[in-house]
């Protein structure tokens, strides 16, 4: 049903967040940004819009589409609700799959005692509407990070059922 | 369209119910949507119908109307059968071959009475759909008179009639003029309503409506509709065929609402296919009370 076993994919982050923080910052700016927007609470509805405007123009199936709009929808809900209350996403093509990255902007809202660095992802909140649940099952990968600066979420859609074979050069 | 600063809850009183209309009543619907229009018209002809009443629904398609009524578990068809139920187009009833007159589309309205009466009903209900008075035609700047001669004819004759008028598309100097006319204003029950998002009651059956992209942002208007419609007795719809998104948050509020009922009761999810899936993703489809409807649209 989805990839979340899958290799390693150059542009997500790997155990070490910092690490994981250079090489998606890299990623974004390497690859070109479709979409960079900043989102609150009243403007979750346009940043929908785009991003399904952008999967459509990707080249995205529409029910893959749909799941898109979904997880990036949840995953921008958490950051207004229960986060700095706004924050941006970024969006990028790379290897043929799409990229989303969520930053809640800001400090951690009290209580998410992340410290530097750690997964903190069991500590997002599971219960509020399973958003996160759902964003896990829909997404062929998903990263969460939290540090000092907010919580950066990542997640990659492959265009097919296969994530992308590198071609030989 | 309706746009409310902010999305708002709309105040209702001001409007009466379609449910709690009189025999003698002559009202104004006034709305935005069509499914409003179908939604309470088939709540108008139901309540009649049950009440032994002759029923004329007059619109621009009869046929398409009668399946529309037929969703809402109208049987138009057996209704019209029986001789209880007239469905009429526009053109056969209040517009002439030569466009409109007052006095001719009175004419007719009175010999629907007439052939009521005639029948042995003890009252006739009147549901007019008046899109047909927006296509340019002759004599249209009598529809204030023939409004006014209606108001007068259902004066203790046990007629009450319905008028809906498409609030979006009729002008608003027209509606003013229109109004007065009337003895009471009809209008769906509604939650929230913005350009975004609208959550209104739906009367046939009964449950409520969803159209727009729900998140939770809207999640009081919701729980405030939810715990409405789970309050009445037997099974309840929430018909979603016009919603193209719905958020995590708002899917949990459904079934837990739905996870709340005896299971001996129904919710009924009529939804996209898409949203259907989504729906059962989140384990909606294991509740049995839920039973999940998958429409195309509308």
């Amino acid at each position: 049903m989805k990839g979340n076993e899958r290799g390693p994919d150059p542009a997500s982050p790997g155990d070490s967040a910092v690490l994981a923080d250079t090489q998606a910052d890299t990623a974004a700016s390497e690859a070109r940004l479709a979409l960079d927007q900043a989102f609150d609470s009243g403007t979750l509805y346009a940043l929908r819009a785009a991003v399904q405007a952008h999967a459509i123009q990707a080249g995205l199936p529409e029910s893959r589409t749909d799941d898109l709009v979904i997880a990036v929808h949840e995953l921008a809900a958490n950051a207004v609700r229960h986060g700095a209350g706004a924050g941006r996403l970024r969006m990028w093509e790379r290897d043929g799959a799409l990229h989303c990255q969520v930053d809640d902007s800001g400090s951690p809202a009290s209580g998410r005692d992340a410290g530097p660095g750690g997964n903190v992802a069991d500590r997002w909140p599971f219960l509020q509407g399973h958003g996160l649940w759902l964003v896990r099952l829909v997404a062929d990968q998903i990263s969460v990070f939290s540090g000092a600066d907010g919580t950066r979420a990542t997640i990659v859609f492959f265009p097919a059922k296969d994530p992308p074979v590198s071609a030989p050069d | 369209m309706v746009s409310i600063e902010g999305g708002a809850a709309v105040p209702v009183s001001a409007y009466t119910q379609v449910t709690e209309l009189s025999a003698d009543a002559h009202a104004c619907l006034t709305f935005g949507e069509a499914d409003d229009l179908l939604d309470l018209t088939a709540a108008f002809v139901r309540d009649g119908l049950a009440s032994g009443f002759r029923v004329v629904v007059l619109s621009d398609s009869p046929q398409l109307a009668a399946a529309k009524l037929g969703w809402r578990e109208i049987a138009a068809e057996a209704a019209v059968a029986a001789g209880q139920m007239v469905m009429v187009a526009s053109q056969d009833g209040l517009v002439g071959p030569q466009g409109f007159s007052a006095g001719q589309a009175m004419g007719w309205l009175r010999d629907q009475l007439a052939d009521s009466r005639q029948q042995g009903y003890a009252g006739i209900r009147v549901a007019l759909d008046m899109s047909w008075a927006l296509r340019p035609m002759t004599g249209i700047e009598e529809l204030p008179v023939l409004e006014e001669e209606i108001a007068a004819a259902v004066s203790g004759a046990g007629m009450s009639v319905l008028c809906g008028y498409d609030r979006e598309r009729f002008d608003p100097v027209t509606l003013a003029l229109i109004a007065p006319f009337h003895s009471h204003a009809v209008a769906a029950a509604t939650y929230y309503d913005d350009p975004v998002l609208r959550i209104c009651r739906q009367y046939v059956p009964p449950g409520i409506r969803l159209a727009g992209e729900m998140d939770f942002l809207a999640s009081e208007a919701l729980a405030l509709a939810l715990g409405e419609a789970i309050r009445i007795d037997g099974d309840i719809t929430i018909n979603m065929a016009n919603l193209s998104f719905i958020d995590a948050s708002s899917i949990r509020m459904v079934t837990d609402a739905a996870a709340s009922l005896d299971p001996s009761r129904t919710m009924v999810l009529r939804c996209r296919p898409a949203i259907e899936a989504r729906f059962a993703q989140l384990g909606a489809d294991r509740l049995p009370q839920v039973s999940l409807v998958g429409v195309d649209e509308g």
